[in-house]
């Protein structure tokens, strides 16, 4: 049994006419150590259930205290919704089920289990819309539809600390004739208001079940009642065309409600819901929407996934944010300031800046990564009267180079054997282990150790830059410092989507190579055919090998050579 | 020549060629037979140097011709070295760049002087000599550095093999000439000669009398029989001074390893355990997995019972099979746990060498593999034989 808790401290001493707080969320349970995150603070964001490029033993080395997996990646079509026939082969009784942390090994986090992912970087994807009863999942497998029923199933399940209640998010988009790609639409009305509907709904079956009282009665009524009208008709269809009375009823679906109904006695009471507030851009749906939500007693926190703004948004990059920090204002101002909020959406070092100064407790780690991505390092430090790095400088590159971030893409760096940052303690910088002329390197040959290197960089600066608010929020010079902060770091220029030059090269060049390689690759596992069958192993796959890389010795990486030559050129042009 | 390394051998089996060895290098003690992973730029495939120092590892290879283009020579010699600019505190071992050169480059031309090549930067011709490749290596710093040879494909016949054979010696005398640092970097002769027997022995006689601190096989696993491989690595080490490590170049897989350590080699490499990793194939002692295949989706054991890497200690096969070849983490955990696996490999074949079980480890090794004696290889088994091993009928006669 684990219990939930979120406690802020009192800071009156610290005498702010703003709403930031500090506090701490935290996990009790009997069979672990006490799990927390200090408020303001992070849930680390993950792609497919891993923090990116961060392997166990270097994600260790962060300290963030909670981790937030996207249901939607981890929920692949061709996989089982659910672990229950599986056990964990790394617990102490062998019988023990596995939860999602454990398939995760994320254990020693708090885990939040949320559907979609919380910085999708294309907001284009493929989304049909949800109806009444499914939402729309974009798993790396294709599309899945999600119905309560299954979410319960996957909840009782995957058992993660906290999950979010079923929500109904707009994230649908539209196609128009003669633009192929689909493009963002701004939502109706009438689609918000239903949207809040929804969400509250299914919130409140949510909750029922979570009690082991049944949520899904009216529901199953529902579906039952549906079915038997398609099966009249179908039989009526059937008896007219007279075929070979091949009639049977799918046996999967009364399985599967066999399977619902089993659970309907089991509470799961130790597990949190979290709630998404709603409303998009509409000023009165959104007070309702988290009006009607704070009523639910048994929400324990709330998410304000601001992702589904995007329609909505003026076109100049630097209005944008404060739209959408006004809009989380809206929902906070009707929100129960003892329960925890997180944001989704509002990630720059500024902007979290001004959504902590209006309460807001829980932001992801999308900000960094997407640094990363881009082969920049951050340089921004909380409560600091100047910039260490140099003032915004053109560079060869179009970009400008500003003082919150260097991109080691820039060549540069090729020469400075020096750490990203001095007195950074993270693994790259610590002792001038790995200095930007390597990393520079490193991107230059598209090495994987890059963004290894610099995520652990940004990783750990960002979490600085929160244990750095949280003290000064402690001690009263939160207002002064986060000033202090736009003064010097000013706000985070727009991404154009335009990668570095040096980085497209090499990348286009990569491309071509890795097709290579992969040929030659498959060969091999053709030959090996997976877990090599009893009797033929390496020396067939050898075979393929040595096919599919004549005259090579394969100590040698040939293709990285010939990678390298085309890059060059590329680099010259 | 001078020599910057010591040799002690602390075990030899009595029943084949192999022995277990310390090997201490400028950058600390190899534990030998060693297999060296391949970190052709720097940097090994997404792995830090703590988790590599980690798996155990002592001894890492970088590709001179790939640093020599980048960071190139003018960086490292500010830098300090490959193993500054790399972070890596344990033993390097660099190639000569030789072998990239005539393989990558079409226009490669090998003569006299040295490998005559198109410059990759602007199409200009260059040239890779010995004294160049020398100086290079001095730069990188590595604790052993490679000869420049003339490299002939092992599948090569007539006077071309023997051609390449006299220039490899010609060669070495350049490279021992222009060596500048040999009290700080072991320069290493490769022994060349193709498949034939004459030719090697010869190579050999030439190349010890130059008196380096340690050996090469050259020209092999270039697509040649398997039969003939064994044949020129077991003719070498009974021809070459037993008081010197002697390193068979390319060599990695596993049962080849097995067979080459009872042959009496010491040093490995191969790019393969890392580069395989990267498209979801995993080693194990009962042969490889490929993660990407979807009848892993609901298999919750790890990739190997008993390995003791962060990808077995961590995960389930049927969670890396959602991530391998698609999360840069997969990659990372594969790299790590086939590193691992080859690492884990030599260290118990050299256990089984000092406690004298070594032809005991054999047996098993392969009935791991292969389980069904009718399908181990042929090769495997001659070369076994030719060292006291009988594959077939031995585990009977021990038993
Ligand atoms: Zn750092
Ligand atoms: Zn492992």
């Amino acid at each position: 049994m684990s219990s939930f808790s979120f406690k802020l401290q009192d800071n009156s001493a610290a005498k702010s006419h703003l709403h930031a707080r500090t506090g701490t969320l935290a996990i009790a349970s009997a069979h672990q150590e006490k799990r927390q995150i200090d408020t303001p603070g992070c849930f680390m964001y993950s792609i497919k259930g891993s923090v990116p490029h961060l392997t166990p033993d270097n994600l260790r080395q962060q300290t963030f205290g909670g981790v937030n997996v996207a249901m939607e990646q981890i929920l692949q079509t061709d996989q089982p919704q659910s672990f229950s026939k599986w056990t964990n082969p790394f617990a102490p009784e062998s019988q023990k089920l596995m939860s999602v942390a454990d398939y995760l090994h994320l254990q020693d986090l708090i885990l939040l289990c949320d559907f979609h992912d919380s910085a999708p970087l294309e907001p284009f994807s493929k989304r049909a819309s949800n109806t009444d009863y499914h939402v729309v999942l974009s798993t790396p497998k294709g599309i899945r539809q999600l119905t309560l029923e299954d979410y319960l199933k996957i909840v009782r399940h995957y058992r993660p600390d906290i999950v979010a209640a079923l929500t109904d998010s707009i994230l649908e988009t539209t196609q128009t004739a003669g633009n192929p790609t689909p493009h963002k639409k701004v939502p109706s009305q009438k689609r918000v208001r239903k949207s809040v509907d929804r969400s509250l709904k299914w919130l409140d079956q949510v909750l029922e079940e979570r009690q082991g009282r049944d949520g899904m009665a009216e529901d199953r009524k529902k579906e039952q009642e549906k079915r038997t009208k398609r099966e009249k008709k179908q039989k009526a269809r059937d008896a007219k065309n007279a075929v070979d009375g091949d009639t049977e009823m799918t046996p999967a679906a009364n399985e599967d409600q066999e399977e619902g109904n089993a659970f309907v006695s089991q509470p799961w009471t130790d597990i949190t819901v979290f709630a998404h507030v709603q409303g998009a851009h509409m000023k009165e749906e959104r007070i309702r929407s988290a009006q009607e939500t704070a009523r639910r007693d048994q929400v324990q926190g709330f998410i304000i996934d601001t992702n589904d703004l995007w329609a909505t948004l003026s076109k100049e990059h630097e209005k944008r944010s404060g739209e959408i920090l006004a809009h989380v204002q809206t929902s906070l101002t009707h929100l129960p300031s003892e329960k925890p909020k997180m944001v989704y959406g509002v990630r720059t070092p500024e902007d979290v800046l001004k959504a902590v100064a209006m309460g807001v407790d829980l932001f992801d780690t999308s900000y960094p990564y997407q640094l990363t991505e881009d082969g920049k390092a951050s340089l921004y430090e909380y409560g600091v009267e100047a910039a260490a790095a140099a003032p915004s400088i053109p560079t060869t590159n179009k970009s400008v180079v500003t003082n919150r971030w260097i991109n080691l893409w820039d060549e540069e760096h090729a020469d400075q054997f020096k750490p990203i940052m001095e007195g950074c303690e993270c693994y790259a910088c610590k002792g001038n282990r790995h200095t930007r002329a390597y990393i520079n390197h490193l991107l230059k040959t598209h090495e994987m150790l890059a963004t290894v290197l610099l995520m652990g960089h940004n990783m750990h600066q960002y979490s600085l830059f929160f244990s750095k608010v949280r003290e000064s929020i402690q001690d009263g010079t939160f207002e002064a410092k986060a000033t202090l902060f736009s003064e010097v770091f000013g706000i985070e220029p727009e991404s154009t989507g335009e990668k570095h030059e040096a980085q497209i090269a090499v990348e286009a060049a990569l491309q071509k190579r890795n097709q290579r390689l992969e040929t030659a690759e498959e060969g091999v596992v053709e030959a090996i055919g997976g877990a090599v069958p009893a009797g033929q192993p390496v020396s067939k796959m050898e075979d393929a090998e040595q096919q599919a890389s004549k005259k090579k010795r394969p100590s040698q990486e040939v293709e990285e050579g010939v990678d390298i030559a085309a890059k060059e050129k590329a680099l010259k042009k | 020549m001078k020599s910057a390394l010591k040799w002690d051998i602390l075990a030899k089996c009595s029943t084949t060629k192999a022995r277990a060895a310390v090997l201490t290098l400028p950058h600390g003690p190899v534990n030998a037979p060693v297999f060296m992973p391949v970190g052709t730029q720097g940097t090994l495939k997404g792995i830090t140097p703590d988790q590599i120092e980690g798996l155990g590892c002592q001894i890492m290879l970088n590709n001179t011709y790939h640093l020599g283009l980048r960071p190139g020579q003018e960086l490292l010699d500010a830098c300090g070295g490959a193993h500054t600019f790399q972070g890596w505190n344990r033993n390097l071992l660099t190639d000569s760049g030789g072998f990239q050169m005539v393989s990558l480059l079409k226009l490669a031309e090998i003569t006299e002087q040295g490998v005559q090549f198109e410059s990759p930067h602007d199409g200009s011709l260059m040239l890779l000599t010995p004294e160049h490749s020398m100086s290079l290596q001095n730069s990188i710093g590595a604790d052993i550095m490679m000869q420049l040879d003339d490299v002939v494909s092992s599948l090569t016949t007539g006077p071309r093999v023997e051609e390449a054979m006299w220039r490899s010696i010609r060669w070495l005398d350049r490279c021992i000439k222009a060596h500048k640092k040999p009290e700080t970097q072991n320069l290493f002769a490769i022994i060349q000669g193709g498949l034939d027997p004459v030719l090697r022995k010869k190579c050999i006689e030439e190349m010890v009398k130059r008196d380096t601190p340690g050996y090469a096989i050259g020209g092999l696993s270039g697509g040649e029989e398997k039969d003939k491989f064994w044949r020129v690595v077991s003719q070498c080490t009974d021809l070459m001074p037993r008081e010197k490590p002697i390193y068979c170049m390319g060599v990695g897989y596993a049962e080849d390893l097995v067979v080459c350590v009872a042959l009496g080699v010491d040093m490995f490499d191969c790019v393969f355990p890392t580069r395989t990793a990267r498209f979801g194939n995993a080693l194990t002692s009962t042969g490889t997995l490929s993660l990407r295949q979807a009848k892993f989706k609901d298999d919750f054991r790890p990739i190997e019972e008993g390995c003791d890497c962060i990808a077995c200690k961590s995960y389930t096969r049927a969670y890396l099979y959602t991530i391998v070849t698609k999360e840069t983490v997969g990659c990372h955990l594969i790299s790590i746990h086939n590193t691992a696996y080859q690492l884990r490999l030599m260290r118990q074949i050299r256990e089984s060498i000092i406690e004298d079980r070594f032809p005991q480890y054999i047996h098993k090794f392969f009935k791991d593999l292969f389980v069904e004696k009718s399908a181990y290889p042929e090769w495997v088994v001659n070369a076994l034989k030719s060292v006291n091993v009988d594959l077939i009928e031995g585990d009977k006669q021990q038993a």
